[in-house]
């Protein structure tokens, strides 16, 4: 399948999980959805615990800002830490041991 | 840093078009579609991250090439094939980085695949490729890594004309390596004069010393200015890089190179900081100009100088101008008088031993070539004491460097 068409299928059905407006049902198909979207699963339990637990956050918490700053703020300490392993890398490549 | 890729991107405006209606509507399921696009991203980026870390460790070079010691400016054909394991569901690629001072392109090549391609070797000395890059990316992500300590083999590149670049038949070198010099190659004679004691037997002309039962030797033409000293400023550790220094080293043997060449010999002096290295003086012989030169590199500075401007600057401060009023040329003169007895009292070793060094060369011009990084009292000793002797002083050193009092011409290298 195309990327371009998996694409669409993804804007699809994150319609369709919001168009359902219940947060389990809309995880469930979140997983499924970005499933079909991807060649090689390995590793996709660690996406699925993680989503899940974002979902819980979000019904748990009942605002809906507050878990979107909060993973704001993930997200920026994840690009933190990529930073660093390339960095550390970078460093690698160059010939430090 | 790691690149996203057009999908990625996309996915991304997703997200951010869920979060904001999310916002709008408050909606928990449009949030949690927000959010969990922005885990993938992170996922996505983090296995991309680990896979292609664990290639790049694993990475092998076997790089092949025709000749490691060649003459300059010769073709020579290299063979690259690099292994690596390769992570599922990424795209590899490698380019082989030809040495700094190598012409040619090496071809992109999956692992496994031999790539082959020709490089022309520029300039005389020591070299080593300048690594692979390693280009990798999936359908999220993508990522070019410079690896520079794949760099092996080193190359060993001789100027044209040098003995080893036109060596004989046993010296490993094919025809094309050889570059024979035509007999009427080389300066022609500017004149005679009387033998002196050191000069070359060889430039005895016999037929004028028969004919005036004095022996004569011939001079050559491009001799009339003496044979300059090259004076070689080594750069301290802290401020090396490779690849500057690399092109710098090249640029300095071609330099004495070209001065035994044209001009019958030169004169050699390194130096660092406030610190002779090594002192050639008055050599014809490339070999040997060579091997004054190898094993340079980078120093730490053992004997800095701390900007002192050495006894030839403070004696020419000290000549200070009369004045005009009674109590300001009574001021300036005691003035000068302090900086006398300070100029005669300051020693400086460095400076000393230049002055004997240019005593011992009788050169009239001196070719400074330096990086000029750093603390640069030194050459201002070195370019002061030349200039006592009167000789004219050319500084070769990268573009935007400042020019030091007394320098009568600067080049770019």
């Amino acid at each position: 399948m195309e990327a371009d068409q998996r694409f669409l299928i993804l804007c699809g059905g994150e319609i369709l999980a919001v168009a359902v407006g219940n947060l389990a049902v809309a995880l469930i198909l979140q997983i499924l959805i970005l499933a079909v979207f991807l060649d090689d699963r390995r590793g996709y339990p660690v996406f699925i615990a993680a989503a899940a637990l974002y979902a819980a956050a979000v019904a748990i918490s009942g605002h809906i800002l507050l878990p979107l700053l909060a993973l704001g703020v993930a997200l920026g300490c994840g690009y933190l830490a990529l930073t660093l392993y390339d960095y550390r890398l970078t460093l690698w490549a160059g010939g430090a041991t | 840093m790691i690149r996203p890729t057009r999908t990625t991107g996309g996915v991304a405006a997703l997200g951010l078009a869920l979060a904001a209606v999310a916002i709008l509507i408050e909606s928990p399921a449009a949030a949690l579609g927000a959010g969990s696009l922005g885990l993938f991203i992170l996922w996505r980026a983090g296995r991309f991250d680990r896979d292609f870390r664990a290639l790049a460790t694993s990475l092998t070079v076997n790089r092949e090439v025709g000749r490691t010691i060649l003459r300059q400016g010769a073709a020579v054909t290299v063979r690259v094939r690099v292994d690596c394991t390769h992570p599922p569901g990424m795209e590899v690629r490698v380019r082989d980085i030809p040495p700094a001072v190598a012409t040619g392109e090496a071809p992109l090549c999956r692992p496994g695949e031999t790539g082959v391609y020709t490089i022309r070797i520029m300039a005389p000395g020591r070299t080593t490729f300048g690594g692979v890059t390693l280009s990798a990316r999936d359908p999220y992500f993508s990522h070019d890594l410079r690896i520079r300590h794949l760099n092996a083999p080193g190359l060993r590149v001789f100027p044209v004309g040098s003995a080893m670049a036109s060596g004989g038949t046993d010296s490993g070198m094919r025809d094309l390596e050889v570059d024979r010099r035509a007999a009427l190659d080389g300066p022609s004679v500017r004149g005679f004069r009387l033998y002196r004691m050191g000069d070359d037997p060889g430039r005895i002309d016999w037929k004028i010393s028969a004919k005036h039962n004095a022996f004569y030797v011939r001079e050559l033409t491009g001799l009339q200015g003496g044979t300059p000293l090259v004076a070689v400023d080594l750069p301290t550790r802290e401020e090396n890089d490779s690849e500057v220094f690399t092109r710098y080293s090249m640029v300095v043997t071609d330099a004495v190179e070209e001065a035994i060449e044209s001009r019958a010999g030169c004169s050699l002096l390194v130096i660092a900081g406030g610190e002779i290295l090594r002192f050639l003086p008055g050599t014809e012989d490339v070999g040997e100009a060579f091997a004054a030169l190898s094993g340079l590199a980078p120093i730490e500075p053992r004997v800095p100088l701390y900007r002192a401007p050495g006894p030839a600057v403070l004696a020419a401060r000290a000549r200070l101008p009369g004045g005009e009023g009674g109590l300001e040329k009574a001021f300036l003169a005691r003035l000068g008088g302090v900086l006398t007895v300070f100029a005669r009292e300051s020693r400086s070793p460095f400076a000393d031993a230049v002055k004997e060094a240019l005593a011992w060369v009788d050169a009239t011009e001196i070719h400074i070539y330096t990086l000029a990084r750093g603390d640069v009292s030194h050459l201002g000793q070195l370019v002061r004491q030349a200039k006592t002797r009167g000789m004219r002083v050319v500084v070769f050193a990268p573009a935007g460097t400042p020019i030091l009092p007394g320098v009568d011409a600067v080049e770019v290298i």
